[in-house]
């Protein structure tokens, strides 16, 4: 397994996996390689805290990431915060939460989702997610690169031959069954889902941001040129997790 | 800082940070609040002591850590825990699971039996508990259920049938003012307004925006005519004594509002 895979623009994929009984699920961090520093998004979880930390090291040269921009705090995203800044000095830590102190991260420099801030010598947006389950999720849009984040939105479950694939690597996209799995079992309320108003919310984030890939955390890595076909096949597995679920009588 | 609602049945209460600032700054100070007081939304923990055993849903946020450890101690009164119930591996209901266990270690941690990322939360172990599933602890008895508004996929909700009260965690939240902090809705000096519970909800549960209402509202009506309680303890708002239901259907109004407006504002 290589260190990190490349995207575009520095971005790379550190991607880890937590088997089910019948797939596997990335649990994944990305590092972005600027011109003078790396920013890590997420720090993954404390399941694979060993061997992120390891990955990272190799790709950063042992020098680690200067900063950490926080999705949201949900453990799987944010288990290895302390492992991270314990190893590497003076480590920046960007998070969208509102009550950082509630989140356990206290010396946490907020963002406010909807506004946009420089990080180290990169631009970042924080956008409204409209595919999240925690209040306090921003997606994360890096301008320089054009990397669209999108903590728990936009996942898969994958077969184990399939974990190092990005979406390009894939004959007919990622297959429809496995974001069906996925969003079915990890966003509950996608059973009250409007998909309509769901697609429309989607296409204005994509009018907004131009994007070169959309990197979930929970995933394959999507790039532009499989995006639409990709966003198809999640809008209609709202609409069937939506339609399977009747409203049963008391 | 704690409250008996009926004899062994405590409300260990976190105010958290104060609000007023973050409604402010959103141009949307609450109509409702004391401008001379704080604002809280709260973190809350319930701790029932049955006639043979004990049980404490949720553990407050990781900044109550000292505060939940003390509640405890004091209102145990020298005896063990025997259940920690934890509704979601969200960090302000779970953040102190360890802690607590590090104190009580003869207690046994339950866990919702639905989603399927256990491991995920160090809940692999945990006793997993849904729709079905009772735990008699002597006079109490207290049944679980699955989360139907909800966050998280680990999440279950719970209820307590002697009081006929619902646990539904981060369903029917609110904000308050200083002043009111472990008031029963019923001791407010005005009614609760629609808008608390649309400030709440709009920012915790804000997938409301993207749902079709009809199919929530029908949600509701199943939830009021399944549970039919009495009272209603809320993970981050105050105890509803009385009118529960009424309380419950005015969630339909809610989600329409909700849905009717942009993005709120967030939480947590």
């Amino acid at each position: 397994m290589p260190a990190t895979i490349p995207l575009t623009g520095g971005v790379r994929w550190i991607n880890e996996c937590f088997a089910h009984e019948d797939a596997h699920e990335h649990v994944s961090v990305y590092l972005i390689e600027t011109e003078t520093a790396a920013i890590l998004i997420d720090s993954g979880s404390f399941y694979h805290r060993e061997a992120i930390a390891e990955r990272i090291d190799q790709a950063t040269g042992g020098d680690g990431p200067e900063a950490i921009v926080l999705s949201h705090s949900d453990y799987p995203h944010a288990g290895n915060i302390s492992t991270i800044r314990d190893r590497w000095d003076d480590v920046e830590l960007v998070a969208s939460s509102g009550s950082p102190e509630l989140q356990g991260l206290s010396d946490a420099q907020r963002c406010t989702i909807g506004d946009s801030r420089t990080v180290l010598d990169r631009r970042f947006s924080f956008v409204d997610p409209p595919l999240a389950d925690r209040s306090h999720t921003a997606w994360i849009y890096d301008h320089g690169s054009g990397v669209l984040f999108t903590a728990d939105g936009f996942g898969s479950y994958h077969e184990p031959a399939d974990c190092d694939r990005t979406s390009r690597q894939f004959e007919d996209n990622v297959p429809r069954e496995t974001i069906y799995q996925y969003h079915a079992n990890n966003l509950a309320w996608l059973r009250y889902v409007d998909p309509e108003k769901l697609e429309a919310a989607l296409a204005s984030i994509f009018e907004t941001y131009d994007i070169s890939y959309v990197a979930p955390i929970h995933g394959h890595p999507i790039s532009g040129r499989e995006l639409p076909e990709f966003t198809n096949r999640l809008v209609d597995v709202a609409g069937c997790i939506a339609s399977e679920y009747e409203v049963p009588e008391p | 800082m704690a409250r008996e609602i009926e004899p062994g049945f405590y409300w260990i209460y976190e105010g958290g940070p104060d609000r007023s600032e973050m409604f402010a700054a959103e141009g949307s100070s609450p109509a409702w609040a004391n401008p001379d007081e704080a604002v809280y939304i709260p973190q809350c923990a319930y701790l029932l002591c049955g006639e043979e055993e004990s049980l404490l849903l949720d553990t407050l946020s990781p900044a109550g850590s000292d505060h939940i450890l003390d509640e405890l101690e004091a209102l145990l009164d020298g005896d063990g825990l025997d259940y920690l119930v934890v509704s979601h591996p969200d960090v302000p209901h779970a953040g102190n699971t360890l802690a607590i266990l590090d104190a009580y270690p003869d207690a046994t941690l339950v866990a919702p039996r639905y989603g399927d990322d256990h491991e995920l939360y160090r809940l692999d172990d945990a006793l997993r508990v849904g729709e079905g599933d009772e735990i008699d602890l002597g006079g109490y008895v207290v049944a679980f259920h699955e989360a139907t508004f909800l966050d998280a996929p680990v999440s279950l909700w719970m209820s307590e049938r002697t009081t006929d009260t619902l646990f539904p965690i981060d369903w029917l939240g609110f904000p308050h003012g200083e002043s009111e902090a472990l008031q029963f809705v019923d001791e407010l000096d005005a009614p609760l307004g629609d808008d608390r519970l649309v400030q709440f909800h709009g920012r915790v549960l804000f997938w409301h925006q993207y749902v079709d209402v009809s199919k929530v509202k029908r949600e509701i009506d199943r939830l009021i005519a399944t549970h039919e309680p009495e009272q209603l303890a809320p993970a981050h708002g105050l105890v509803v004594r009385r009118e529960a239901t009424e309380q419950m259907t005015r969630m339909k109004g809610v989600v329409e509002e909700i849905e009717r407006r942009d993005r709120i504002g967030t939480l947590g």
